[in-house]
């Protein structure tokens, strides 16, 4: 009897990955309630879109420091480096299959398995998304929160007319990421397939995690 | 009772309530010589001793008939006379004529000072004549001119008993300093020649003390006699509703022996003197009134100063009682004109005697200070009272420039932390936006909107037009629609700039580059008129007519604008050859006149976020300036050229984006290039999804 395949993502990760989508999700619907507070008033008042959005923003905090943790003290981190043996020629293979073998029917270039869930253009994105575009919307996102309770701090960095335009940017960027993120999950074997992965575990036909 | 609750119930600052107590028991120990009328907002008060009226020469005025005088009078054993009238109130600037001062404070040096007596403003376009002058062309207003037109408020003292040179008039050695000294001439209206003031004739009118202390003060009276240049009779006019005298039948004034008592003092009741009430404020400042349903905006012929340039009433009667005039959409409006004249707050509350231990302020912030125990003597402030009333800054006011926030702002006695539940980001707001931004949601009264001086109509003066009113503002059938407040920023006590609601006064006029200053009004009526008359119509010269008349040949208002380059140049041209101004500049001038009264209580205030925060903020409504504004000329606002006119719309419209752009208003503010890029980068995912999704599609790849 043969051993039942690991999945190729834990429950941990797949509840961390569903909870930090959700966070992001409402996070960008509650920040654009704010951006837009006459068009989007589905929150109710512009106050009330602000307590949400930072109650939000706390949490999305907390997730993303119980991630780092997960990641760090677990080993998983390796995940997002990239293999600098291969990288280039890796890549242009990745890049090469969207723009052209996935029309043709090729397979997926890269064969993913618990070990190695990230092609080379994810470990790119993700590297950026990780330590930059999360801690930069963290630190504006938090300086903002605090401006009544470190005015100071807040006005030295540049007050709002540095840290709101900055963090708009990130949200738009996010926003990006998100509908790129949607779609290239339809990439799989069947469009459900990657899908299926992060919520069961496996794709069930031994290709995952491919997008 | 309610007057004695107000004293009782005062009680932040320990030592005025320490004061304020020991006045109220006084109170009740000794009657007062006269209690205040039904409805009166006097003031509790000390019984005041009996007051012999005295003459200059210390006579008293029974026996000699001649002018009261207030330096006799008040001043002697009692009162520091000099001391009180070295004030503001009384010096209105005269003691401020200092360039270092003025360009420290960023007043441009065409004034002579930055208080009423010496700055130019738009309202009148008028200026008060530098000393020292050699040329008759650099002569406007004169100090004697300037007495008999703003006289009548301005209370004497300094500005109508000392020259330019700091000589009291009539005094011996006392002369002017040249033919042209604007202490000692005016400008003949007629001839336009520069002609001697004869001060023996006209005398000295001092300190008017009654027209603040005297319940029933008659400004009407005073500025009957200031008007006609009888100056040395103006205090005692003040008198004249008091009963204390009558008008005779050469027009002078008798003294009315009924109002004395037998030993020669006012009766207490005909005097009555008190700390100044609403109704001795109002007479100069706007409408104010503890509970009116008849708002009387203009008193003796003139617009009440602050209604006049803000619109702002100090009433305690609702809006709804209004019975005059007529105010559109009253029925919904059941708050008072004014929050705090409903809670029996009176002027001298907020805008107190600095040196008053009843009321003063006793915080130091040098010393970091909220409450510093001494407190001034009560015999040293009735001594020598400081007439520096304590006083706010907001635009455009750079009167009495060295006194500035020292009143009883609103957080000397809200504590706006405690309210406010519903608002975020306290602290910020506060900072950012003044109490009056949200308390002063509209203005339901009308106010200038309009004051043009570069072209005038055949009265000689300017086209004024208002805003908040359909009709006459005279005509009591007019509806009264208010106006909404444009918003400016302006800076706070800390020096932060905050928005704060102001009315917009828009003026056109002409600017002499060569002279760097105003070019004066008497040289505009120069160039357009070829006859002046001192009553009646005035006749334009044939080339103003020819180039601005409709086709009847009349000049209507619709008419007397600049709305070619030729016209502009036309009147450049008639300026330089027959007022001698070589250079002269049309100039648009926007003045804010921001408003800290009629404030309305929370139930009123403005709460929704969005009134701010969305594309349609308010911070950037735009508000109609005049309808008849010059294209191509230079924006002047608070002294400095900045375009804040957008002429894009039907009419010429306030833009404010120049002046808040140091503010980010979350939900309104926008980074071009941030919305350009992020929504490019949106697009973008979103475009590459649904053209590689089509495609794989095509491809039965999907």
């Amino acid at each position: 009897m043969t051993p039942a395949a690991p999945p190729l993502y834990t429950l941990h990760e797949r509840i961390w990955h569903w909870l930090q989508a959700a966070l992001m999700g409402l996070l960008i619907v509650s920040g654009l309630a704010i951006h837009y507070p006459d068009r989007l008033r589905f929150l109710g008042s512009m106050a009330h879109a602000i307590t949400w959005h930072a109650w939000l923003g706390a949490f999305l905090i907390i997730n993303a420091f119980l991630g780092a943790f997960y990641h760090l003290t677990a080993e998983k981190y390796h995940h997002f480096l990239p293999r600098m043996d291969d990288f280039t020629g890796a890549a242009v293979r990745q890049a090469r299959f969207y723009l052209y073998g996935i029309f043709k029917g090729e397979r997926h270039p890269l064969e993913t398995d618990p070990r190695r869930k990230l092609n080379p253009l994810q470990k790119v994105t993700y590297l950026v998304l990780l330590n930059i575009l999360i801690p930069s919307q963290i630190v504006t996102g938090v300086l903002m929160w605090g401006a009544d309770r470190w005015p100071n701090v807040f006005d030295r960095v540049g007050g709002l007319w540095l840290l709101g335009p900055a963090h708009t940017l990130g949200t738009y960027l996010f926003l990006a990421f998100l509908i790129g993120h949607l779609y290239l999950a339809t990439t799989g074997p069947t469009p459900g397939a990657l899908l299926r992965a992060m919520v069961t575990g496996s794709s069930g036909n031994g290709q995952a995690g491919a997008e | 009772m309610h007057e004695n609750h107000r004293v009782v119930s005062r009680g932040p600052w320990p030592a005025p309530l320490r004061a304020a107590t020991g006045l109220a028991l006084l109170l009740v120990a000794l009657p007062a010589q006269e209690p205040a009328g039904q409805g009166s907002s006097t003031p509790p008060r000390l019984a005041h001793p009996a007051v012999i009226l005295k003459d200059d020469a210390g006579r008293n005025v029974l026996e000699s008939g001649e002018p009261v005088s207030t330096r006799r009078t008040c001043g002697g054993d009692c009162h520091d006379y000099d001391f009180i009238a070295n004030s503001f109130h009384f010096q209105q600037g005269k003691a401020e004529m200092d360039p270092a001062l003025l360009a420290s404070h960023g007043v441009p040096a065409f004034n002579s000072s930055p208080g009423m007596f010496g700055k130019f403003s738009i309202i009148p376009n008028r200026q008060l004549t530098h000393s020292g002058i050699t040329d008759p062309s650099d002569a406007d207003m004169s100090q004697p001119e300037w007495l008999t037109k703003c006289g009548g408020c301005h209370t004497g003292g300094g500005i109508s008993e000392y020259d330019l040179r700091g000589q009291r008039f009539l005094a011996p050695g006392a002369a002017p300093a040249g033919a042209l000294d604007p202490s000692y001439t005016i400008r003949d209206r007629e001839k336009g020649q520069v002609v001697a003031w004869d001060w023996a004739k006209s005398g000295i009118a001092e300190a008017d003390c009654f027209l603040c202390h005297v319940p029933k003060a008659s400004r009407a009276a005073r500025k009957k006699e200031m008007g006609a240049g009888n100056f040395r009779w103006a205090n005692t006019a003040t008198l004249a509703e008091s009963g204390i005298v009558t008008v005779n039948a050469t027009g002078g004034f008798s003294y009315n022996r009924a109002a004395f008592t037998p030993e020669g003092s006012v009766k207490a009741g005909a005097l009555n003197l008190s700390d100044p009430a609403l109704e001795n404020c109002a007479m100069c400042h706007g409408f104010t009134a503890r509970n009116a349903t008849a708002i009387q905006a203009i008193q003796h012929a003139d617009i009440l100063r602050g209604t006049e340039k803000a619109g702002w009433i100090y009433n305690g009667a609702k809006i709804s009682d209004t019975l005059s005039p007529k105010i559109v959409g009253k029925e919904s409006m059941t708050y008072p004109w004014d929050a705090h004249a409903a809670k029996g707050l009176i002027c001298i509350d907020c805008h107190f005697s600095p040196n008053n231990p009843g009321r003063m302020l006793q915080e130091d912030p040098k010393k970091n200070l909220r409450y510093k125990p001494v407190a001034e003597d009560l015999a040293v402030y009735l001594k020598r009272p400081d007439h520096n009333f304590a006083r706010g800054n907001i635009p455009p006011e750079t009167v009495n420039v060295t006194r500035h926030n020292t009143m009883r702002a609103c957080g000397d006695c809200h504590d706006a932390e405690k309210g406010h539940a519903f608002l975020p980001y306290k602290s910020r707001h506060f900072q950012a936006l003044a109490c009056q931004t949200c308390h002063i949601p509209a203005v339901h009264f009308w106010a200038y909107r309009s004051d043009d001086w570069g072209f005038l109509m055949d009265t000689g003066t300017s086209r004024v037009t208002f805003r908040g009113i359909d009709g006459s503002i005279v005509d009591p059938e007019s509806d009264v629609t208010g106006y909404l407040p444009a918003y400016i920023p302006a800076p706070d006590k800390n020096n932060h700039m905050q928005i704060r609601p102001t009315n917009l006064i828009t003026g056109v006029y002409w600017f002499d580059r060569a002279k760097n200053r105003p070019v004066f009004t008497w040289q505009v009526q120069q160039a357009l008129f070829e006859q002046r008359p001192a009553e009646g119509e005035w006749k334009y010269r044939a080339g103003v007519v020819k180039a601005f008349a409709d086709k009847d040949g009349i000049i209507d208002i619709p008419q007397a604008v600049y709305d070619t380059p030729e016209k502009i140049a036309l009147v450049q041209g008639l300026l330089r050859q027959y007022s001698g101004v070589t250079d002269s500049e049309l100039r648009i001038e926007v003045a804010p006149w921001a408003m800290s009264h009629s404030i309305v209580g929370k139930g009123q205030a403005i709460r929704e976020c969005t009134a701010c925060h969305s594309s349609q903020s308010m911070l950037h409504r735009p508000m109609d300036l005049n309808t008849f504004l010059p294209k191509n000329v230079p924006v002047i606002y608070r002294g400095r050229k900045i375009d804040v006119v957008n002429f894009e719309g039907k009419e010429p419209a306030f833009d404010n984006r120049v002046l808040l752009q140091s503010f980010y208003i979350i939900g309104n503010s926008r980074s071009p290039w941030v919305e350009w890029f992020g929504w490019l980068s949106v697009a973008s995912a979103a475009l590459f999804s649904i053209l590689h999704g089509i495609l794989r599609l095509l491809k039965g790849r999907l």
